[in-house]
């Protein structure tokens, strides 16, 4: 009988870390080179600004300083780019080579494809705006 | 013995029927995103509806290799603007006060244009160009177009007057990017810049949809 609390307890333990840590989806990148070496990631989305906290200070501030002025307007972006779920904002096809950044389902997709390497990246709009918030607060202020 | 059976099958059933019920409420917002093509083309169909785009499109018709195709809500661009403060951009303006414009009071030309009554303000035909500039029901026009090329090269420019008013709104040497995207997401739906020559065709024009054509 123990066991089997202990089983229920731990089952839905699962249950609920797994709601939570999909809750916002999945970021995902591939990177496919023609030579044959491949590089996918899927991350939970709910873990990626979490992730931010661990990063040492230092590497962070020294990252921050030059993106520091962008910051405002990447928060500003992904806040409004949750307006546009379903949309085309750029594609650029030249001779093989062809990018595309759109919205699909709440995600940000960017698609580069190019003769000898393919990469595909694909973030949730939500885990865009949590890292842009993130990054904003640990920005040393100006 | 059976009331133990039963006790656990009822606690089984608790424990099971609580994690549902917190799993539920919280992969909603998520079921709701991703399962819900319809309503998000509803949102996309309402965004569409009420924003404006600006739709900048490059092809290249002889070889067809190169297509740009950019399109962007003017919302979006105002919102986002005035976050960039580098270099001559700042607040959503632009400054232009160290900018070498050949000697020409750039303000008080379109001080000039604005004030004048409808009318062609410059006509130029020559073998080589003619050249139009116009002010015309609300807008102005400039028209350039080359004939010493293999093919002819056309430049169609139509601004709302406007747009212009607004640009030049902001105080002296500075352009007001934030007020000309605002002033231009109350047109109708406009064709501004339409350039054709030998190589490339660009269009730039503003609508309700969220895809270019």
């Amino acid at each position: 009988m123990l066991l089997a609390k202990l089983a229920l307890g731990f089952c839905g333990t699962v249950a609920v870390a797994g709601a939570y840590t999909f809750h916002e989806g999945i970021m995902r990148v591939e990177d496919d080179h023609f030579d044959g070496r491949h590089v996918h990631v899927w991350v939970p989305a709910a873990i990626v600004p979490m992730a931010l906290h661990v990063v040492p200070n230092r590497r962070l501030e020294r990252a921050l300083e030059h993106a520091g002025p962008w910051l405002p307007a990447l928060r500003e972006l992904t806040k409004e780019l949750k307006r546009y779920p379903e949309a085309d904002f750029v594609e650029v096809q030249d001779g093989r080579q062809h990018v595309r950044i759109r919205t699909h389902q709440g995600k940000l997709l960017i698609d580069a494809i190019e003769p000898d390497e393919t990469v595909h990246v694909a973030c949730p709009l939500v885990m865009l705006e949590d890292i842009a918030r993130e990054l904003e607060a640990r920005a040393p202020a100006a | 013995m059976n009331f133990p059976a039963s006790r656990l099958t009822e606690k089984m059933a608790l424990t099971l029927a609580a994690s549902l019920v917190v799993a539920v409420a919280l992969l909603a917002p998520v079921a709701a995103a991703q399962a819900s093509p319809a309503s998000g083309s509803s949102q996309n169909a309402s965004a569409s509806s009420h924003d404006r785009w600006l739709h900048v499109r490059i092809t290249n018709p002889g070889k067809n290799e190169e297509t740009v195709r950019v399109n962007l809500p003017l919302e979006l661009a105002e919102k986002v603007l005035p976050t960039i403060n580098k270099n001559r951009l700042h607040s959503g303006k632009v400054s232009f006060d160290d900018i070498d414009c050949h000697g020409v009071d750039l303000r008080a030309l379109v001080d000039a244009v604005r004030t004048s009554k409808d009318g062609e303000f410059v006509t130029v035909q020559s073998k080589d160009s003619d050249v139009r500039v116009a002010k015309q029901n609300g807008y102005l026009f400039v028209h350039v177009f080359e004939k010493n090329r293999p093919k002819h090269s056309q430049v169609e420019v139509k601004v709302p007057m406007k747009v212009v008013d607004a640009l030049f709104s902001a105080g002296k040497d500075e352009l007001d990017l934030v007020a000309a995207l605002h002033a231009l997401s109350f047109q109708g739906d406009t064709e501004l810049v339409s350039v054709k020559d030998e190589e490339n065709t660009v269009r730039v024009w503003i609508d309700s949809k969220n895809v270019t054509d």
